[in-house]
């Protein structure tokens, strides 16, 4: 079995993305081939395509843009499908995190990879909407099943059992295990220190630019 | 004033009352999610490459109509990376709306939504999930919807009045 784990996400580092793979990548065996990938930019490499091209599943972990895919991922998404690979039989994944607390937030995002999967004739296995991904790549690394992280630990470890079996699975939805509006209250605070260190005020976050 | 993105450069199709067009002039940039338009620059991306004003732009509209090839329910890249560098259209705070979570408002303004989707062969899965995406899109911007119409080719757009 041989997985290629691709983040989408436009950080090359600290990803929320970058966090769920390497999770992901934990509950597998030194006998699981994994390679990692990373589509941070609007086109894929023709060595890169020929590399997928020899795994038996793709799994795709990338944040929530406006309710989609990023434009940039999207992009690649397309190059992938026009290329026409010989083998179609590549399980498709799909982990999307979301900065809003829900993980059904992710629904749509999902499903653009599920029609992505099908134009282009792959094999649409299911995936996870992670909700409450705003602070996971700051979070401190814990036992798995401890902490915020610990439903979002359960999901991917029930996650990497169906793809290992390329098996296929309903979407499913989690949020960390944080009250919504402790959640809430932690990204305004946030929100404010980031813009005091870079000079501004707290009021300046909802400036009118002239 | 109506707000129009679209992929198609040579954009011509009639529009009535006072309008503004974003197409494809140079190379756009794709958001890089440093979320420098709501910490370093609030209101304003922070990529200079022509784009950078949407949010803004779209703090004057009444109306932002999306016209784009559909892929796979979604919008082109294009149209998509300009609305990703936008997003400081809303307030970086959250607010639960209709039980979700989603983003406080910067602006006054109400925005109707539409999008007009071209494609050769545009699935009617794909059709319902474009059609969901305009209302999340809505849900998100606390805007309205229009409607989402499709059509075969760009052609097809030339007898359309915006």
């Amino acid at each position: 079995m041989r997985i290629a784990l691709i983040n989408g996400s436009p950080k090359v580092n600290n990803s929320a993305s970058s966090v769920l793979l390497e999770d992901l990548k934990g509950y597998w065996g030194e006998e699981t081939e994994v390679v990692n990938f990373g589509f941070h930019s609007t086109a894929v490499s023709k060595e890169v395509i020929e590399e997928l091209a020899r795994t038996d599943a793709w799994v795709f972990a990338y944040p929530l843009y406006v309710d989609g895919i990023p434009g940039h991922l999207l992009s690649c998404l397309i190059q992938l499908e026009e290329t026409r690979l010989q083998n179609r039989q590549i399980h498709i994944y799909g982990i999307v995190n979301c900065g809003f607390y829900e993980g059904i937030q992710a629904q749509l995002a999902l499903k653009l990879l599920r029609n992505w999967s099908l134009k282009a004739g792959f094999i649409w296995s299911g995936g996870i909407g992670v909700g409450g991904g705003g602070g996971l790549a700051m979070m401190p690394k814990l036992e798995p099943g401890r902490g915020p992280k610990a439903p979002i630990d359960k999901a991917l470890a029930d996650f990497s059992d169906i793809i290992l079996k390329k098996k296929v699975q309903e979407n499913s939805y989690v949020s960390v295990a944080f009250p919504r509006f402790l959640y809430k209250m932690g990204a305004q605070i946030g929100w404010r220190q980031m813009i005091k260190a870079n000079g501004g005020k707290s009021k300046d976050l909802g400036k009118i630019p002239e | 004033m109506k707000l129009i993105i679209t992929d198609i450069e040579n954009f011509n199709v009639p529009v009535e009352g006072e309008y503004k067009v974003i197409k494809p002039q140079g190379e756009i940039r794709h958001c890089i999610g440093c979320f420098g338009c709501w910490v370093k620059t609030p209101g304003k991306c922070v990529l200079h490459d022509g784009y950078e004003g949407t949010g803004s732009d779209m703090g004057k509209c009444t109306e932002l109509i999306l016209i784009s090839r559909c892929y796979y329910g979604s919008v082109s890249p294009f149209v998509k990376m300009v609305q990703d560098r936008a997003i400081s259209y809303i307030h970086a705070d959250f607010v639960i709306r209709k039980g979700k979570m989603h983003h406080k408002r910067r602006y006054k303004n109400i925005i109707t939504l539409s999008a007009h989707l071209y494609g050769e062969n545009i699935t009617d899965i794909e059709k319902e999930t474009a059609r969901e995406l305009l209302k999340a899109n809505a849900d998100n911007y606390d805007g309205l919807v229009k409607e989402v119409y499709f059509y075969k080719s760009v052609e097809e757009l030339e007898g359309v009045i915006l």
